[in-house]
């Protein structure tokens, strides 16, 4: 599963946002790339509603796009919703969209530890590929996790001088491990071989003292978890 | 809050009994003069709680012990002023915010010993222990006396016949002594014994509420915050809602941020990332997409100008009040007048915040008050600038129901300031606000 061979998979979305402007425009882009929008809607209350009602049809999304900050009380009811969302319909992956990146955020939203969880920065939409490489790479139960955060997690993690043994190169694909990036995507970004990238995430593990673990999910599951003790 | 009387309630306004009649049954009175009887045991316990403090803490003041001693003892003088405040509030309704709790520098038992010490409050409680003695007990013995004679002889002619010495005799002693007796028939004694037991009690009160008066003034004086630590506290607050304002303040102009301009570029990202996909492609969709994302930068712009004069509009740093309102009234839909009789310009504070209570209370005009024409005026009068925003629309602007005006106002009242509504339902409605000019 590869970022570009996957665009081609349609995938079935419900938008939360509560801008009418930024909803329209997340529709265009997506029913664009051949993806559905099955809903949009505006409120937290409201996404919940709508996803039980589409799982209770038997026609659940794929995944959720969800703003953090929405009416009633513009705090986090997004990502309440989402980490309900998560509680009650595990089969749907969930992405949020923020304003600002919040490590605790982020936290919050992976501690269930499941499958198919994003977190990005609003203005990630720009890059439209990427963003839409995100959502499917969400959708099919990987993560997304923004390099703010990434950068966050690593600046703030109390495992410096472990970290500080990592070539530059060692912690440039430790990154893009985290945000959740497949090898190949790494070895694109990074114009490199999947077999150097290999190389360096097993040399990552090594020198961080985990397990190796296929699967790219549970990969960076183990790095944040690692990052974050 | 005296509202407690024992008189029975008058059934209709006619058969109203005299206030002065009813004072001595009164709940006041009676709480009054139970303050002035408890005052003799409590004067008495702190004075010589004082003495002993005093003579003990001087005596040991040439050995080290001394010092601690009279630490101690003025801590304990505090405890006790506190209760006396708790018993001017009980019995005499006074509330008087007690002095601010000691702050040593450092913890530890030698920086609490400087502490109370230095402070000044300290010293104010002993005193009041020494000045409330010999008060409290010539009030008591007068207002014991006083009040006691007068209901004997106010109830005199219901008790003589039953004192076995008086029984039977044709005439009483009224007055005796001095060589002059005076003799008088029994109803005749009794007449003017309950004439003079009258006056005596409808005067009780009088005189309780006079003899309080000055344990009043003594609670306050002595045990209550200084002059200065009472303005102090008050600027405390006046900084909180300052500082409540501006987070206020703060919080709306990010969700501005937030809704607007920060969405709109959002959106604006997202047609031209869709735009260079689709560029080589299909240059048609491209060039529409382009076009709506002209027209969003557009709006964000325009937005962003509203947000930043919001938050500061440049022509008043620039140009100063007249010129400021002008332009704010010209963007207010009802038509206002504007007239700025000032020689110099106040503070930038100042101005700053005459410049929003208009802001605000014309959002008020076009919003709520259904005026068609408006007026601000604003003129020095002595060390105040004066602002007035008057409209003549159907008036009930509250200033009391937590809104918008109870706001403004306690924006103002950070600085000093005062804003008077006068908007009797119907209307017109004048709102004045006074700031200090501080130029």
């Amino acid at each position: 599963m590869g970022g570009i061979d996957v665009v081609d998979d349609r995938v079935r979305v419900v938008i939360a946002e509560d801008s009418v402007l930024l909803r329209e425009g997340l529709t265009r882009l997506l029913t664009d790339r051949g993806h559905e929008v099955v809903a949009g809607v505006g409120d937290g209350e409201a996404l919940v509603r709508t996803v039980a009602a589409l799982a209770a049809a038997g026609t659940a999304p794929d995944v959720v796009v969800a703003d953090v900050r929405m009416p009633p009380t513009h705090t986090d009811e997004g990502l309440r919703a989402a980490i309900r969302l998560r509680r009650d319909h595990p089969e749907v992956a969930v992405l949020v969209l923020s304003q600002y990146v919040e490590e605790q955020y982020a936290t919050e939203l992976l501690a269930d530890a499941g499958r198919g969880v994003g977190y990005l920065l609003k203005d990630r939409v720009a890059e439209v590929r990427e963003f839409v490489d995100a959502v499917v790479r969400v959708a099919r139960g990987g993560t997304a996790l923004d390099p703010e955060v990434v950068a966050q997690l690593l600046g703030r993690s109390r495992k410096q001088d472990v970290l500080a043994h990592l070539t530059p190169r060692e912690r440039e694909v430790l990154g893009l491990m985290a945000e959740g990036r497949t090898n190949s995507a790494i070895a694109r970004q990074l114009v490199v071989s999947d077999g150097a990238v290999e190389k360096h995430i097993s040399n990552i593990f090594l020198k961080l003292g985990l397990a190796p673990s296929d699967g790219d999910h549970r990969r960076v599951l183990a790095v944040l978890a690692y990052l974050n003790s | 809050m005296d509202t407690a009387y024992c008189a029975p309630p008058p059934q209709a306004p006619g058969h109203r009994v005299p206030a002065g009649l009813r004072a001595p049954f009164s709940g006041r009175t009676w709480r009054e003069f139970l303050h002035l009887c408890l005052s003799l045991p409590v004067a008495c316990l702190m004075f010589a709680y004082a003495v002993a403090v005093v003579s003990t803490g001087a005596g040991l003041l040439i050995t080290f012990l001394g010092i601690p001693v009279l630490a101690a003892g003025l801590a304990g003088a505090r405890g006790l002023g506190a209760l006396e405040r708790a018993r001017a509030r009980a019995l005499l309704g006074l509330e008087v915010a007690g002095p601010r709790p000691l702050r040593p520098a450092r913890p530890g038992p030698m920086a609490w010993t400087v502490a109370l010490l230095r402070s000044g409050a300290s010293w104010r409680h002993l005193l009041y222990a020494f000045v409330h003695f010999p008060w409290a007990l010539g009030a008591f013995v007068l207002a014991v006396t006083w009040w006691a004679v007068g209901w004997a002889l106010l109830s005199f002619p219901l008790w003589y016949r039953l004192v076995p010495g008086y029984a039977g005799l044709p005439r009483l002693q009224l007055w005796g002594g001095g060589g002059t007796v005076v003799y008088v028939s029994p109803g005749v004694a009794a007449g003017i014994s309950g004439a003079v037991g009258l006056l005596l009690v409808l005067a009780g009160p009088w005189l309780f509420r006079g003899l309080t008066q000055v344990d009043r003034l003594l609670v306050r004086g002595l045990l209550g915050a200084s002059p200065l630590a009472a303005r102090v506290s008050e600027l405390e607050s006046d900084r909180g809602v300052l500082a409540d304002t501006a987070a206020a303040d703060l919080r709306r102009i990010e969700r501005q941020l937030h809704d607007g301009a920060q969405a709109r570029l959002a959106a604006l990202a997202l047609d031209l990332g869709l735009a260079k996909e689709k560029l080589a492609e299909d240059p048609d969709a491209a060039a529409r997409l382009v076009d709506a994302a002209h027209g969003e930068v557009k709006t964000a712009l325009q937005e962003l100008r509203d947000l930043a004069r919001g938050i500061h509009p440049a022509i008043l740093t620039d140009r100063g009040l007249g010129p400021a309102l002008s332009a704010l009234a010209a963007r207010c839909p009802v038509p206002v007048a504007v007239q700025v009789d000032l020689a110099e310009r106040p503070a930038a504070a100042i101005e700053g915040i005459a410049y929003f209570t208009v802001s605000e209370l014309l959002r008020n005009v076009a919003g709520h008050s259904g005026a068609r024409r408006a007026a601000v005026d604003v003129w020095r009068s002595g060390g105040q600038l004066m602002v007035l925003v008057a409209d003549d629309g159907h008036g009930g602007a509250d200033p009391g129901e937590g809104g918008g005006l109870a706001g403004l106002a306690a924006r103002l009242g950070s600085v000093d300031g005062v804003l008077v509504v006068d908007s009797p339902p119907g209307g017109p409605t004048a709102v004045t606000a006074e700031l200090p000019w501080r130029g």
